[in-house]
């Protein structure tokens, strides 16, 4: 696997768990300690149903994916050593301010011991300034760094994204920190330390929002430098969620009005879009303004599944507003046998799959998935199979 | 580009990538030093792929620019000669573009088997819609994040900006990264294939399970939490912001949103409210009462922030130990937010662009301690860099660029 044989040790919370499970899931050994009341994030729901006296949390075997689990107890001197010595072996360690074992770590002395060592620290503001100490669970750091105003419509509150949707950037961005400053390693044997702040990290995955501030002038927007929530209506305001016969569809002229254009005439539904003033570079807003009121009517007497698959025949990048279950059973998936299998509490269900392939020019390498387990107690047992431990 | 000790330093990245997913993943990789060569063509310079687009000065800075007329053969022989040179080649193209220009991956490995190639099409090599064309919008529709993001009986909603792209981009800049660690340890380069479409379904990976192991179907929520219960969670609107003169709807409105997830931060707001009569409640100080009570709580809650100013607000609740925070817009982010402002996050480019004058950065947010990656450079024109990048990869004469030129390949 990409990789086998890195050691990382996971003291994530939810900010940045989702870095370590990209690297769990890519073959990287993770391990990831408990205290002995148990990992909080396995509350999180949803849980499995089947059985209501063992219930385990599903949020938890998803993003704690691939990882070894043992409870650690650092009240006790077996307990502190035990965390010694996986200090002592880790290639990469990932930390969230606050999270457990992270105090006890001290990560500053164990970096200057060992130099080649990484660390990767995630706050939700940095280390300094007056918002440090600030609370932000995924709703109030998508509302703070920019996420929730572009969100909703006119008629509802700024959102959030459904689930985690914030801390899964501040996650990706660990996973990068992490490996980056692995390839250093692999060139000249330097380790470090890299602070993430998930504030910056979500503030810089806004698409058109800092955009259209900067280059207000070029943009041309009625609304100035920034551009209120409005539902999917998306910026260039050529991508919209319509209601069809069966569904919804996103549907767009962009990016090639021309074609859009030839499947209206040959419905005979084009209107007075062939009028050429709508040619005129000048006019262009009008022109989107006009194709997507016809669309709209257009639209809303097709089926949507026919009318995503005419589209999409025609290279038009329509998308049909798939329910979690269709996802669940989408054929394209299943032709890539994305889906896989996971074992939690000797019950196998299908699990989401990696977001990557990686092949040779032989064979695709697989990324197994391993059963979701509970924390063991016994420690040493689990460090001496990892090879991690002193003896 | 300089001699520098960034992480990345010295890897060469042939970069086939357009719009946004793509640029978004190699603007990463030469924050971080790797030496970025963009291709383009004078032919393909339209919409987002025009240099002076601000869609491309936000996602193509630190990038070397390389013009290439690959509808000649010519020019697929010079594209062929830098993937041989290539650490790294990536698009984003419709699978089996690179294959066609016979640069893909298997042609190029058996020359340059430490060649990496990581393909981020929409829809990933293989399967009946292999072939489909997807923007951001396509895919959160398809990947199920649009029929999720929005309030009940709403399917029109989901999220406002282009999110899967930058993830899309995200996680291809982890392929490239697990791959180079990955060739470091076998030697071999691999081939990643990266479908955004799945990328994007991952992120409702908690729903999946549920659904696959509870038969449960995921449903959308506002800003309440899908599983966990957490009440007050919400936005709420405040005294009103900025001017809006032209009643825009949306602009000029001010809200906080507020996330009590434990009894001890309800109790802390409580305090802050200075314990109104309709929070005392005892049956509201378990978060079972609160759900119970949910709409009443957002009623009287609204009430009383709708008259408050926003940032104020916030700073009392902070203070308190209660989760809140203005809802900021972009102005707000680039105006008002201390925390942006003290990591100098957003600023304009030193490097000023000889037409369009000042450029902009959003820095990259990973702050390595031994090897900063502060080094930025504004976007170059269609062809900006031909010389010097043959030069550099191919050692080529500056007598064969001129050829090239004259003869219509580097345009």
């Amino acid at each position: 696997m990409p990789l086998s044989g890195v050691r990382v040790i996971d003291l994530t919370d939810e900010r940045g768990i989702y870095g370590a499970k990209l690297l769990a899931d890519l073959g990287a050994d993770v391990v990831r300690p408990e205290p002995p009341e148990g990992d909080p994030l396995r509350q999180r729901g949803p849980l499995t149903a089947t059985d209501k006296a063992a219930q385990t949390s599903l949020w938890h075997a998803f993003f704690a994916s691939n990882r070894r689990f043992f409870t650690l107890d650092l009240d006790t001197a077996s307990g502190r050593e035990q965390l010694d010595q996986l200090l002592l072996r880790a290639d990469i360690v990932l930390t969230c301010d606050n999270a457990f074992a992270v105090k006890e770590a001290d990560l500053a002395k164990r970096s200057a011991q060992r130099p080649e060592l990484i660390v990767i620290d995630v706050s939700s503001f940095g280390t300094s300034g007056p918002w440090k100490n600030y609370l932000a669970p995924d709703l109030i750091a998508g509302a703070l760094a920019g996420a929730a105003a572009t969100t909703g419509d006119i008629d509802t509150p700024p959102l959030k994204g459904f689930g985690e949707l914030n801390f899964m950037v501040s996650g990706a961005y660990v996973a990068i920190a992490a490996l980056a400053a692995l390839a250093k390693v692999r060139k000249d044997g330097q380790g470090q330390r890299a602070e993430i702040s998930v504030h910056e990290c979500i503030a810089s995955c806004l698409e058109h929002v800092l955009m259209f501030y900067w280059y207000a002038e070029t943009m041309q927007r009625p609304e100035g430098k920034v551009l209120p929530r409005r539902g999917a209506l998306h910026w260039s305001d050529a991508y919209a969620v319509m209601p069809a016969q069966n569904g919804s569809v996103m549907v767009t002229p962009a990016p090639d009005f021309d074609t859009q254009l030839m499947w209206l005439i040959e419905e005979g539904v084009q209107e007075d879009l062939i009028d050429p003033k709508y040619q005129e570079p000048e006019n262009l807003r009008l022109r989107v303004e006009r194709s997507m009121q016809i669309l709209r009517a257009w639209a809303a007497g097709k089926d949507a599944r026919e009318l995503f698959l005419q589209a999409q025949e025609r290279h038009c990048p329509y998308g049909w507003v798939l329910p979690l279950e269709a996802v669940a059973e989408n054929p394209q998936l299943a032709a890539r046998d994305w889906y896989r299998k996971l074992t939690i509490n000797d019950q196998t269900i299908t699990a989401p799959g990696a977001a990557y392939h990686f092949s040779n020019t032989e064979n695709e390498i697989e990324l197994p998935l391993s059963p979701h387990t509970a924390a063991a107690t016994d420690a040493a047992a689990i460090l001496s199979d990892l090879g991690w431990s002193a003896s | 580009m300089s001699n520098d000790n960034r992480p990345l330093t010295g890897l060469r990245v042939l970069d086939f990538t357009h719009v946004l997913a793509g640029p978004f993943a190699t603007r990463i990789l030469a924050d971080m030093g790797a030496d970025v060569v963009k291709i383009n063509s004078a032919q393909r310079a339209v919409g987002t792929q025009d240099p002076k687009h601000p869609y491309y000065l936000m996602w193509n800075r630190n990038k070397r620019a390389l013009a290439l007329n690959l509808t000649t053969d010519e020019g697929k022989t010079v594209a062929r000669e830098l993937c041989l040179q290539a650490d790294v080649v990536i698009d984003n193209f419709s699978a089996g573009v690179l294959d066609r220009w016979g640069i893909g991956y298997q042609a190029i490995h058996e020359h340059n088997p430490q060649a990496i190639y990581v393909q981020m099409s929409g829809m990933g090599d293989g399967g009946p819609w292999s072939k489909f064309v997807t923007y951001a919008p396509t895919i959160h529709a398809l990947a199920g994040l649009t029929h999720t993001t929005g309030v009940s009986g709403r399917e029109d909603i989901g999220i406002g900006f282009s999110y899967n792209d930058h993830q899309a981009g995200l996680h291809g800049a982890v392929a490239v990264l697990a791959a180079l660690e990955q060739r470091n340890r076998t030697g071999i380069g691999h081939r990643v294939d990266i479908s955004q479409f799945e990328v994007g379904v991952n992120f409702l990976g908690p729903s999946l399970l549920d659904y696959f192991a509870n038969g449960a179907t995921a449903r959308p929520v506002g800003n309440d939490l899908p599983y966990d219960a957490a009440a007050p969670h919400g936005c709420y609107p405040c005294k009103g912001g900025n001017p809006n003169p032209d009643k825009i709807p949306g602009l000029g409105e001010r809200w906080i949103a507020i996330a009590c997830m434990t009894d001890t931060q309800w109790s802390a707001l409580k305090t802050v409210m200075n314990h109104p009569q309709w929070a005392a409640h005892t049956e509201l100080d378990s978060v079972k009462g609160r759900m119970a009570h949910k709409q009443t709580l957002e009623q009287q809650l609204s009430s009383w922030t709708q008259d408050q100013d926003a940032y104020e607000l916030m700073a009392r609740c902070q203070a308190a130990g209660v989760p809140a925070g203005v809802v900021q817009d972009g102005a707000d982010l680039l105006e008002r937010d201390p925390q942006l402002a003290g990591a100098e996050f957003a600023r304009p480019m030193d490097d000023v662009h000889p037409e369009l004058g000042p450029t902009w950065i959003d820095a990259l947010p990973i702050h390595f301690t031994k090897t900063p990656c502060n080094e930025y450079h504004r976007v170059r024109a269609i062809g900006e860099d031909n010389a010097a990048i043959l030069q550099d990869w191919l050692n080529m004469s500056a007598a064969e660029v001129a050829k090239n030129q004259t003869d219509g390949v580097l345009e």
